[in-house]
């Protein structure tokens, strides 16, 4: 192997702030990749977060991450589900992150949309309810109610094993079911 | 069914299929709602973006070498620098006669100094090598 100068080196500099730089995709191809999914990611973001400026953040992050991977993906089923992968894992590592104490379910309720009337109180109800659950059942019951995925697809984007999904989804819905059962009653 | 006219029944009492309408009916209308609300980037300004930083970071990756070059060259320096000063202190006091191997003084400075010299810049290296990839 040839032995690199500090003239090939500063070459190397020169070409890297000028050339494009290689990402797993061509322009076109995640332009179009993006204006299918980044709605529906934004929407999963903000809702497992509980946090719109979060959403923000990861949603630019996930695109990042997948634009810079190495993976072969075999359809864009695959594809979509490797970057729910990616921005579960964000969400993740976020919530870790040393940060101030806070009631996730309020959290959760102020990222109503403006609206008025008993829609926006039954969303507000809604909210709270998800901001009781655990993150991965939040977004368990994201992935399968409002992204349709199946139980094969939650456990490839949350890192479980596809067997366990049925009962741990049975679990999250019979404890959101309660919680807006309750919230209802007061 | 709207949770309004929907009946208040307790935990136990939902059925598998009421548990499944309540959350379908819940989830649908957030996902809804999320759908109204989100005001993603551009895909041009997302890509754009994605752009610049993969430059930088190559940048950053191309800088690295000559950082740890620049390190181990200056831990050297100053490693050598310290072994010709031992040789001179050495030199000046009149202690570098003709030497065997039976007769040296592990003790003496001729020995202790440009080991010392050497133990310095094994540490300087290992200082600078550990501060280049902690700033990483």
């Amino acid at each position: 192997m040839a032995e690199a100068t500090f003239v090939d080196l500063a070459r190397l500099q020169a070409d890297a702030d000028t050339a494009d730089v290689a990402l797993a995709m061509d322009e076109e191809a995640f332009r179009a990749f993006y204006d299918r999914t980044s709605g529906a990611l934004w929407g999963y973001l903000s809702r497992i977060s509980g946090n719109r400026q979060m959403a923000d953040d990861l949603l630019q992050e996930s695109y990042y991450r997948l634009l810079k991977t190495t993976a072969v993906f075999e359809s864009e089923n695959h594809r979509r589900n490797y970057l729910y992968r990616i921005a579960t894992n964000l969400v993740r590592d976020t919530k870790r992150a040393p940060r101030p104490v806070f009631d996730e379910a309020i959290e959760m309720a102020n990222v109503a949309a403006p609206n008025t009337g008993a829609d926006t109180e039954s969303r507000t109800d809604v909210r709270r309810a998800l901001g009781r659950l655990k993150p991965r059942e939040r977004a368990m019951l994201w992935l399968a109610y409002a992204n349709g995925s199946s139980h094969a697809e939650i456990a490839d984007v949350l890192g479980l094993k596809t067997a366990s999904i049925k009962l741990l989804l049975f679990r999250a819905r019979r404890k959101l079911a309660a919680t807006l059962q309750r919230q209802e009653v007061r | 069914m709207t949770p309004v006219d929907r009946p208040q029944l307790s935990d136990a009492e939902l059925t598998d299929a009421e548990v499944e309408a309540i959350v379908r009916e819940a989830i649908a209308a957030e996902a809804s709602s999320a759908r109204c609300e989100a005001s993603p980037p551009s895909s041009a300004i997302v890509w754009w973006r994605a752009q610049m930083r993969a430059r930088q970071e190559a940048t950053r990756a191309v800088e690295r070498p000559l950082t740890i070059v620049h390190a181990i060259a200056i831990a050297c320096g100053l490693g050598l620098l310290l072994s010709i000063a031992g040789v001179a202190v050495a030199l000046l006091e009149g202690w570098a006669g003709p030497v065997s191997l039976a007769t040296i003084d592990l003790t003496s400075r001729w020995i202790t100094l440009p080991a010392t010299a050497m133990l310095v810049s094994a540490l300087v290296t290992s200082v600078a090598v550990y501060v280049i990839f902690a700033d990483e």
